[in-house]
């Protein structure tokens, strides 16, 4: 007969083994700042301030890969709020403790080695929450100072305790009720909490907010469009500024040494009729480099002017340190929505390289200054005009991974055109300003790839095809590994090396989120959610 | 690099007059609704499958009174927005909020359209599809015949005259989607040509992920295949398996079939 009550001397061990993980959790910003050499945890939502999502972990290899098994699995705890139960998070792992979020706002801690539950928070959210433009979905957590960090899609920041989930502070970022939500995971810096909003759709002016991370106090806000007489107030006419949209929806990168924080913008709104907000629309679809202090933009890129067809810069920004033709340079590469790959500056926002890499039919090319190029009769028409890409891009906001060792620029590449259309757009707040729409090509005329490109250069190196255009991100390892997974439900890994395919498993459901990797007990874990299910894969 | 420029005095604009003027343009029914918003709507996002004017084609004709899937105004914007699972018809969520209503008004307005005619015959277009065309020989209506096509027992709901007509004339000129909003969507009854160690295998595409493929043969054989185990595949983009009837039957032979296939509304 089993025993249904423990023995002192088996409480006596649990209560040591929980307060020697819970005492030695270290989420400071030291640690946050060897988060990427550091490959027992993952402690921001891409592995590290440089926004590599690399696993430096190197048990996992070309050799064993088909030896990988399911260690353990989570089933997402349903909310009841209509819509919700798309997964798009990263869950995060500090020192055998698992945490995510689950759609659309509640956090969830785990044992990373058994997945058992430690905690579950579930915000009160209204059934009438506005989510104009995207899912009601979640991307994960940030942590700092043994404290979980979660924004909400009704557009709030909480502040959780990390050993109970129990609420710290909240405090309401903007107004849902105009088309404002949160659906990024949140950075963690030096004693700040910097988050971004979604809404373009609606017709929002977009911006980046700091956050005090021990009181929830508001320490700067950025605006992503320019007021009238502000650096960049030329690129807008009369009132379009204020609803010209610059949604800031995807966690940014931070560079210490230079304390810069690089953060994207999403397109201007209307988002297809650009005949209602003419110019080059600044600082929409760019990269923006700020001050983590004060917020101030010290210098900003603009990857696609005056945007036509919703290509949102919300990519992951990946910080590369190397040699670019003679030179070594600090960089930022980012694999852009528009089918074209750039290398910047990272110091001084300097144009190196702008590659096409994946299809395109919009652009002749980059000029030397970084400005597209663009093909006549390529705007979006009342009759419809086919472009490629389709307005999901050649890539979107899940997560390319970058091998530092190799030089390896890893890419989930969309492979679809579109018919994109124009109409007329009014704006009302909370309601949809689109002015237009689009026709994707889909079934067989549409595909997928994951490839990879050399950092430097952008060239082709080899490239695995998918049948259809993949909804989430990749991640490599030391070992010598590209995770990455397909709308179908695989779970795959690639040898780095040349893109073949070594392991695959059918989680049987979408998968729409980025690969992460742990280790717990010495052992390398691999995450990946396939429909509500969280899979974490390793060896033994 | 490109530094933060000095602000320039903007030029005044003119979208308040603009939108003034597509104001007045714009008609507003008794409804409330805007239809002519919901028309413009309708054709960027619903008129690929529905037709320019709601005549249908890959997606069913909306020029009904009643439709199956939204018996009342609420069901229909629902729809518009949510979508319907398990079938082709994926939801617009940005129409959320106004928007939906527009569209839902729009449709609702085709209904009170007149129903397209039948072009011929049912009765005699039933015998046809039953001898001449053979039909009942790849596909199943009503529980009868064999499932090697699609199945037809509403197709009438699913499908208008015209792309009825050209699916019979010439099968090959559309292949419709199997879409599954979340998974991708992949082109049905796909023409594949697999040689393996096994042998040479030719049917339709059941499924397909990037590692595996699945088929079945003219003979309802089902097959699965691992793609790294094969040495060749193809997929015959365009073809179909069923032959056209341009020249097997006459024009109102056609006609009657086409009259046939529309009367089939799932409802035995």
């Amino acid at each position: 007969m089993r025993r249904l009550v423990k023995t002192p001397s088996i409480l006596c061990l649990t209560a040591s083994l929980f307060f020697v993980s819970a005492g030695f959790a270290d989420t400071s910003y030291q640690a946050l700042l060897a988060d990427e050499s550091n490959g027992a945890d993952w402690l921001s939502y891409s592995g590290g301030y440089k926004s590599e999502r690399f696993s430096p972990l190197n048990q996992i290899t070309p050799v064993n890969a088909d030896q990988l098994k399911v260690i353990w699995a989570y089933q997402m705890q349903p909310t009841g709020l209509s819509g919700a139960g798309l997964q798009e998070t990263t869950p995060l792992v500090a020192d055998g403790i698992m945490y995510l979020t689950e759609s659309p706002s509640s956090v969830t801690a785990l044992d990373a080695r058994t997945g058992r539950m430690i905690w579950h928070f579930v915000p009160d959210i209204s059934n009438d929450v506005l989510n104009i433009g995207f899912p009601r979905i979640n991307r994960g957590v940030a942590l700092l100072n043994e404290t979980v960090y979660v924004a909400t899609l009704d557009a709030r920041l909480f502040a959780l305790d990390a050993a109970t989930g129990a609420v710290r502070w909240e405090t309401t970022v903007a107004e849902n009720s105009v088309g404002f939500s949160l659906t990024l995971a949140p950075l963690a810096l030096d004693g700040k909490i910097i988050v971004g909003v979604s809404g373009a759709e609606a017709g929002v002016r977009g911006f980046v907010d700091a956050y005090d991370a021990s009181s929830g106090e508001r320490l700067w806000r950025t605006f992503t469009v320019p007021a009238p007489g502000e650096p960049g107030s030329e690129t807008w006419q009369g009132d379009d500024w204020q609803t010209g949209g610059g949604s800031t929806w995807l966690t940014g990168s931070f560079d210490p040494e230079l304390n810069l924080l690089y953060w994207t913008t999403g397109n201007p709104a209307p988002d297809w009729n650009g005949d209602l907000r003419p110019g080059d629309n600044l600082f929409t679809c760019a990269v923006l480099a700020l001050d983590p202090d004060s917020g101030e933009m010290k210098w900003y890129f603009q990857y696609t002017p005056h945007d036509t067809h919703d290509w949102d810069a919300n990519q992951i920004p990946v910080l590369v340190d190397g040699e670019f033709r003679g030179e070594q340079r600090k960089m930022l590469a980012l694999a852009n929505r528009n089918a074209f790959y750039y290398l910047l500056d990272r110091a001084t926002g300097e144009f190196l390289l702008g590659e096409e890499y994946s299809y395109q039919t919009w652009a002749e090319g980059i000029d030397d200054n970084g400005r597209p190029i663009v093909l006549p009769n390529t705007e979006p028409t009342r009759e419809g005009n086919v472009v490629w890409p389709s307005l999901q891009g050649a890539t979107n906001w899940f997560s390319p991974s970058y091998n530092p060792q190799t030089e390896q620029f890893f890419v989930s590449n969309r492979r679809m055109g579109a018919m994109y259309f124009k109409a007329d757009a009014e704006y009302e707040p909370g309601t949809p300003f689109l002015g237009g729409g689009e026709q994707a090509f889909d079934g067989d005329d549409a595909s997928g790839a994951i490839i990879s490109l050399d950092v430097m250069s952008g060239d082709l190196q080899w490239e695995f095809e998918l049948q259809t255009p993949p909804w989430s991100g990749v991640m490599a390892t030391g070992g010598g590994l590209v995770f990455g997974s397909s709308n179908e439900g695989n779970f795959f890994a690639l040898d780095a090396e040349d893109g073949s395919a070594l392991w695959n498993f059918n989680t049987g459901a979408h998968i729409r989120t980025n690969p992460m990797g742990f280790s717990v007990d010495g052992q390398q874990r691999v995450a990946i959610i396939g429909g509500q299910t969280l899979f974490v894969f390793g060896l033994d | 690099m490109l530094p933060i420029r000095n602000p320039l005095k903007t030029s005044p604009r003119s979208k308040v007059v603009l939108l003034f003027a597509l104001a007045v343009c714009t008609s507003v029914p008794a409804s409330g609704q805007d239809l002519e918003s919901g028309q413009q709507l309708f054709q960027t996002l619903c008129a690929r499958c529905h037709g320019i004017l709601g005549e249908g084609g890959e997606g069913p004709s909306l020029k009904r009174a009643q439709l199956t899937h939204a018996p009342d105004d609420e069901t229909l914007t629902s729809i518009i927005v949510g979508g319907i699972p398990g079938t082709g018809m994926p939801g617009s969520r940005q129409l959320r909020g106004g928007d939906d209503l527009d569209v839902a008004a729009y449709v609702r307005s085709l209904g009170r359209l007149p129903e397209e005619p039948l072009p011929g015959d049912p009765a005699a277009g039933q015998l046809v599809y039953q001898s001449a065309g053979n039909c009942s020989s790849c596909h199943i209506v009503d529980g009868t015949g064999t499932g090697i096509g699609p199945e037809l027992s509403d197709v009438g709901l699913r499908r208008n005259a015209a792309y009825l007509r050209q699916s019979v004339v010439n099968p090959e000129a559309d292949q419709p989607r199997l879409v599954d909003r979340f998974r991708g969507s992949l082109n049905a009854f796909l023409t594949v040509r697999i040689v393996s160690e096994r042998g040479t295998y030719e049917g339709m595409r059941v499924n397909e992920d990037a590692f595996t493929v699945q088929m079945r043969d003219v003979a309802g054989n089902f097959y699965s295949f691992d793609k790294a185990d094969l040495i060749s595949y193809e997929k015959a983009l365009g073809h179909s398996f069923m032959p056209g009837y341009s020249t097997a039957l006459n024009q109102q032979q056609i006609n009657d079939v086409v009259s046939y296939l529309m009367t089939l509304r799932g409802e035995n």
